[in-house]
């Protein structure tokens, strides 16, 4: 397993190489562009760092359930948040940090810099850090003093949305369509200005990609404005989060620990729906299904990060509209074809991310109430491949549009469209499998935080795998289509070889895809029936 | 009729044999109370029972079925009344029946409705049926995870610590129920700590201590082996060899 994120981190490593080295090869602009990408990544970083602050901390300053045996404790109320913060620092940043580190690697492979550079990327990721986490921290417990205490986690659904708009309003600051896009600039010299340009003298990521960038290419002095700025920001965050905590995180505390929600809304509709959907499961399987839907809607953490996927899924169909496919020098046909397969890993990726917040989770959802399931008469078996066939219709659906969608706009050839709409539909059998499977695997029945559980060893290892089941997969089919298409072109007849090459191609990959069913469904079983 | 059968029962948990080759018979419409220190292996012993984890070794016949072969049949005559009652706090406390029902596959009829009902009257709950069971408190939890298991009308109830979290008047409700039920021949096997609770219901004791039954019978014949008069508690600390006391040497003497 510890395996299969190394060969992760080494894929992110050549993948960042290769692009590195793919951007030097074009003169005046490579640097140009490989500083502007660092800025992006170090960007798209922060912007999750800060996300997935909030989240944490919301959990592990609010809402646990040993917050309260904490608070009784003799422990200063400013050490136990101090305490509280650092673990969620923790708990938030491993993930990003272990996953980040092979792209800032490949920067060095390629630029071959100094010690300064590996020191620096060190601690300019500390600071990066710190001052998500402050900026997450304060965010949460500024929200949850402003809000009613019966209200928390709706507070949830708010700061998504602000997220979203703060990432959406940072990318639109960084204009990358227009980076492809030479001919929209009057000249090479505004080209290399947009390009150039910062993003914002006051974002301390702005700060700390130059910092970086400085050491990478050894400017020397010129970053220790940089270093200054980042960490004395980082340090006042911390002395401001604790002044904040001292002034308010009790009271918020306290407050969150108030009456729960007691009524329920709109039960005529939620039973209505859940009657429909469960119809065809039976009576055991649908009493399992019904109460699935009814937390789900009732939980607002939960379908809020479903609007969140959603807006996941419209800026990807989105990025599809802009494409100046037209103006690529590569032939039109190929390119759409170098497209669609991309497309089709692009897809599966979002869909693997779906699975792992959903589905994945599908099993440990069931939370301490466990015991309810395991001492019923609902075996195991059916019980897990009633969670697989509940969520294989939906995630169907999704794979579906997604790739039609996106397909139709990139306008693909019938072949292709067809290819793509297939693949996809037989891969979700396998990617839903692979996230019951997983998430059998490796349950969490005592999580508070069910979104956790999908960023937690298990969720992880699922993305990894199902990322690699995705790649396999588009891999063994691209060559035939390859093949397909060279013979297409050249209107030189397919040789019977290659047939049986393109004949294996498609076996290898439908027996792996029924491996993807059937392997982690089987270990997911037995791992639940030996669970104590 | 034995309506449960425990055979060299035993549950090894990295090494540690919890619960050790237990054997143990109990007759239909029986109220077993199974009694021990902390840490003897009652929760792991009802956990198996239950159907919840999986013993080492040994064999659980419940109405002369074995669990571990035929786990659906056997989980269908039984109620599980577990010491932490978690639930499904996005539910309320009748969708939460009706989900208990959808488990066991019973029909959503009218004498089915009627059931809940009643349950819900008897424990006191119809009040707060509509609401989120995320709302309610610790015993009312419990008296929901109890309607639950009675829903099925099972014909062993299996409950590890029923008093613990209810005030006087759920335990008198609890007790009397537990009566009820065994004079209309269920069978039930319940852990307890309170030896109160265990002398006022149940007609038969088993006492386990280290993962052993080290004494069997009525409450005479626990006497008897004891020898000790006495209420329960004296036979239980005898057994137990639990020879000090609370107040025998004052902590603030340490």
């Amino acid at each position: 397993m510890s395996g299969l994120g190394l060969a992760f981190c080494a894929g992110m490593f050549a993948v960042s190489c290769r692009v590195l080295i793919y951007f030097q090869s074009a003169e005046m602009i490579g640097d140009v562009l490989a500083r502007h990408l660092l800025s992006m990544i170090i960007l798209t970083f922060f912007s999750l760092l800060v996300f997935s602050h909030i989240i944490t901390a919301l959990s592990n300053l609010y809402l646990s359930g040993d917050l309260e045996l904490c608070h009784s404790t003799p422990v200063d109320v400013e050490e136990l948040f101090v305490s509280r913060a650092v673990f969620t620092v923790m708990d938030s940043s491993w993930m990003l940090i272990i996953f980040g580190l092979p792209v800032f690697m490949a920067y060095a492979y390629v630029y071959r810099p100094g010690p300064v550079f590996y020191f620096t990327v060190l601690h300019m990721n500390l600071a990066m850090v710190i001052i998500a986490a402050g900026i997450g921290i304060l965010l949460t417990m500024i929200l949850v003093h402003v809000f009613p205490a019966q209200r928390t986690r709706d507070i949830i659904m708010l700061l998504l949305v602000l997220m979203m708009g703060a990432l959406y309003l940072l990318f639109r600051f960084m204009r990358p369509e227009r980076l492809v896009d030479p001919e929209a600039f009057f000249t090479v010299a505004q080209y290399l200005n947009a390009l150039k340009a910062p993003q914002s003298p006051y974002l301390p990521t702005q700060w700390i990609t130059e910092t970086v960038w400085g050491s990478l290419i050894g400017s020397g002095g010129g970053i220790l404005f940089g270093v200054a700025l980042t960490w004395t920001t980082a340090a006042a965050l911390v002395v401001i989060n604790v002044w904040v905590a001292r002034a308010v995180y009790f009271e918020g505390f306290s407050k969150s620990q108030e009456a729960k929600k007691r009524r329920l809304g709109g039960r005529r509709v939620l039973d209505l729906f859940a009657k429909f959907i469960t119809k065809p499961f039976g009576g055991d399987l649908g009493a399992v299904i019904s109460k699935d839907i009814r937390t789900f809607f009732r939980d607002n953490t939960q379908w809020s990060q479903l609007l969140l996927l959603i807006a996941l899924v419209v800026v990807y169909v989105y990025n599809f509209t802009v494409l100046p496919l037209d103006k690529s020098p590569i032939r039109l046909d190929f390119l759409q074809n170098i497209l669609a397969f991309l497309n089709m890993g692009l897809a599966g990726f979002v869909l693997a991310a779906v699975s792992a917040r959903f589905v994945f989770t599908a099993i440990s959802a069931e939370g301490e109430a466990y015991w309810i399931v395991r001492s019923s008469p609902l075996s195991l078996k059916r019980y897990l491949w009633g969670k697989y066939f509940s969520f294989l219709l939906p995630m169907l659906v999704l794979a579906e549009v997604l790739i039609t969608l996106t397909n139709h706009m990139l306008e693909v050839s019938k072949f292709m469209m067809l290819l793509s709409s297939g693949t996809m539909f037989f891969m979700v059998f396998g990617i839903v499998a692979l996230g019951i499977g997983y998430g059998a695997l490796y349950p969490n029945f005592s999580c508070q935080n069910i979104a956790q559980v999908a960023s937690g060893f298990g969720g992880v290892l699922f993305m990894i795998v199902s990322s690699l089941f995705i790649g396999i997969i588009i891999v063994l089919e691209a060559g035939p289509v390859y093949v397909l298409f060279i013979s297409n072109l050249r209107g030189t007849p397919v040789t019977a070889y290659q047939w049986a090459l393109i004949a294996l191609s498609f076996l290898a990959a439908f027996l792996i895809n029924m491996a993807a069913i059937f392997w982690p469904m089987k270990m997911g079983l037995r791992a639940l029936r030996e669970y104590e | 009729m034995d309506m449960i059968k425990l055979i060299d029962l035993t549950k090894v948990y990295k090494g540690f044999r919890a619960v050790d080759k237990i054997n143990l018979k109990v007759g239909k419409g029986v109220v077993f109370g199974f009694l021990g220190p902390n840490g003897a292996g009652k929760t792991t012993t009802i956990k198996m029972m239950a159907g919840v984890l999986a013993p080492t070794e040994g064999q659980i016949i419940i109405n002369d079925t074995n669990l571990a072969r035929e786990p659906s049949k056997v989980k269908r005559w039984v109620g599980f009344i577990p010491d932490r009652p978690f639930v499904y706090e996005k539910l309320s406390g009748l969708e939460f029946l009706q989900f208990i029902a959808g488990l066991y596959s019973l029909n959503n009829s009218p004498a089915l409705r009627k059931k809940i009902s009643e349950l819900l009257d008897i424990f006191e709950l119809s009040h707060w049926q509509q609401e989120l069971v995320g709302s309610y408190s610790h015993g009312m939890k419990q008296r929901l995870v109890m309607c639950a298991a009675l829903l099925h009308g099972p014909k062993v109830l299996i409950v590890d610590e029923p008093i613990v979290g209810l005030d006087p008047r759920g335990a008198r409700l609890v007790k009397d129920i537990f009566r009820d039920q065994a004079r209309m021949g269920t069978t039930i096997f319940m852990s307890t700590h309170s030896l109160q609770v265990a002398e006022e219901v149940c007609d038969e004791i088993a006492i386990i201590q280290e993962g052993e039954i080290i004494a069997q019978g009525s409450g005479d014949g626990l006497r008897h082996q004891a020898g000790v008069e006495g209420n329960l508690e004296n036979i239980f600390l005898k057994l137990t060899e639990g020879k000090r006391i609370a107040h025998e040497r004052p902590l603030s003497s340490n």
